[in-house]
């Protein structure tokens, strides 16, 4: 009990200890926050009514958006496939799928702004870096996700497909398929909807969609204007949740 | 008479285990027959049906099946494995396919590499697959899946996936424990009759001694990993029968005997 207690007390004057260094080496100015308050209204105000002229930018900008996000799915499911079975225990060797994880993890700890600035450098601006950058950062998720997909079906049709002679192709197509159909499916819709999410700011970096806009307004002191493409990004969240929900249903 | 496996002086321990899952086991199965095992649980007749299936690694003695030796160290050639049917106890069927595919997976090792993967079946391969399900009654629910399928019916579909595979030697492990006594005699009718019209032998295990009296030719008993009598189905007395279910010693510090 004592010793616990001393873990306690360690735990908490180290928390204590990271939020005094924080506030004590950064910037916080007390006089700047209480002046925040008219600003943010000022800023809300300026943002009301939103300005509806903006449409054709709107849509132009969410197909882009839509489209960045259906391309860089795509390519995260054409590279989840292979990864996914090279990091399974129930397809490879242990030397064959412990490393294949350890680079997932790795795609998995890179932020997706990073990688699309890292795009946008490579490629030039446009719809292109946001669709690598999204393929590639999706990726580290989704092989992951169908790796487990693989390992959490059930053992015993496997064994059986085996034991009628059936290669590990054969077992993978009408074994383990069938029952990592549904949990890929849902899988694959859930990592869209990500995608599409974060697809919506990658304009910021110049890596495309409808992110570009709010980037463009804000600059341009527009706030009415961003308001409408804000608006239209959150239907657009509202829109694909509704649809995610009924696919799952439909799914599983 | 030929025999369809051979073993002899055969040992495993399971990864980690002090005791031994079989004991200097020697048996000789006789082609043509229907063979039962008899014995409580743990007297290690999965593990000799599934080591005989060549699923398991790390034994030690000598073991034929259907006159080819398998190796302790290294998994059976894929091509002989059609010739070895196995029956789960707990059917291990893909739940969410229909009964068709299912049956159509046990033909996945006569198939050529590439149409088990990518093709459609053959002609001949639907044919033995339709042939398997009418032969176990089941031709009403070709096309239902699985997860819809009652305990009997599951049954059904696994030995009809066993009996497309066209093997010579069919292994079940304890095909009827999970059904009840009239559900058992129709599933055991079906396997010993299926098996002899293709001139099939079959070994399979079970806990209780009247079906295996009444479906199988001989009668091999088990206990604690080692044969206990091997005897035509006609000679099984009721002492051996005893014998072979008569309770454990009391363990140490479990007073078993002292409580009855």
């Amino acid at each position: 009990m004592r010793s616990r207690g001393f873990g306690g007390f360690a735990a908490g004057a180290l928390v204590a200890g990271a939020v005094l260094w924080s506030f004590a080496t950064t910037d916080v100015e007390l006089s700047r926050l209480l002046s925040a308050g008219p600003r943010i209204a000022d800023f809300v105000g300026r943002m009301v009514p939103p300005d509806p002229t903006v449409m054709n930018e709107i849509v132009k900008g969410s197909a882009e958006t839509l489209r960045i996000a259906i391309l860089g799915s795509l390519g995260a499911v054409l590279l989840s496939v292979p990864l996914g079975i090279l990091a399974s225990e129930t397809m490879v060797s242990p030397p064959i799928y412990r490393p294949v994880r350890t680079l997932l993890a790795f795609i998995r700890a890179i932020p997706l702004i990073l990688v699309a600035m890292l795009m946008v450098g490579a490629v030039g601006l446009g719809p292109l870096p946001g669709i690598i950058a999204i393929a590639f950062h999706a990726t580290g998720m989704l092989a992951k996700f169908y790796a487990e997909a693989i390992d959490g079906v059930t053992r015993a049709p496997i064994a059986a497909l085996e034991s009628a002679g059936a290669g590990p192709l054969a077992r993978l197509r009408y074994a383990i398929w069938p029952q990592m159909a549904p949990v890929v499916a849902r899988d694959t819709i859930f990592r869209f909807e990500l995608n599409l999410r974060e697809s919506l700011i990658l304009g910021i970096v110049g890596a495309g969609g409808i992110g570009f806009y709010i980037q463009t307004y804000v600059r341009s002191f527009q706030y009415d204007k961003a308001a409408s493409v804000t608006l239209a990004v959150i239907g657009l969240v509202v829109a694909i949740e509704a649809i995610n929900i009924t696919l799952q249903r439909r799914f599983c | 008479m030929s025999a369809a496996a051979q073993i002899g002086d055969l040992s495993f321990f399971h990864p980690g285990a002090s005791l031994p899952a079989l004991d200097h086991v020697s048996l000789m199965v006789p082609a043509g027959e229907s063979t039962a095992l008899l014995g409580p649980s743990g007297a290690g007749k999965t593990t000799l049906l599934a080591l005989l299936d060549g699923r398991l690694r790390g034994w030690r003695g000598r073991v034929s099946v259907l006159g080819a030796p398998l190796d302790p160290d290294h998994p059976p050639a894929r091509a002989s494995r059609p010739d070895v049917g196995f029956i789960f106890q707990e059917f291990a069927l893909v739940e969410r396919s229909s009964v068709l595919r299912n049956v159509l997976n046990g033909r996945l090792g006569r198939m050529s590499p590439l149409r088990a993967v990518v093709g459609s079946p053959a002609p001949c391969d639907l044919e033995a697959a339709r042939a398997a399900i009418a032969d176990c009654g089941i031709a009403d629910l070709a096309e239902r899946r699985v997860d819809s399928l009652s305990g009997g019916q599951r049954q059904r579909v696994a030995i009809a996936r066993c009996l497309a595979q066209e093997p010579r030697l069919i292994l079940a492990d304890e095909p009827v424990s999970n059904l009840d006594p009239a559900r058992a005699v129709e599933i055991l009718t079906l396997l010993t009759g299926a098996a002899h019209a293709r001139g099939a032998t079959v070994l399979f295990s079970s806990h209780q001694p009247d079906l295996a009296r009444r479906f199988a030719d001989r009668i091999v008993g088990m206990r604690d990993g080692r044969i206990a009598f091997d005897v035509a189905a006609g000679d099984l007395s009721d002492v051996a029968t005893a014998d072979l279910y008569r309770e454990t010693e009391a363990l140490p510090g479990i007073g078993l005997r002292a409580m009855t």
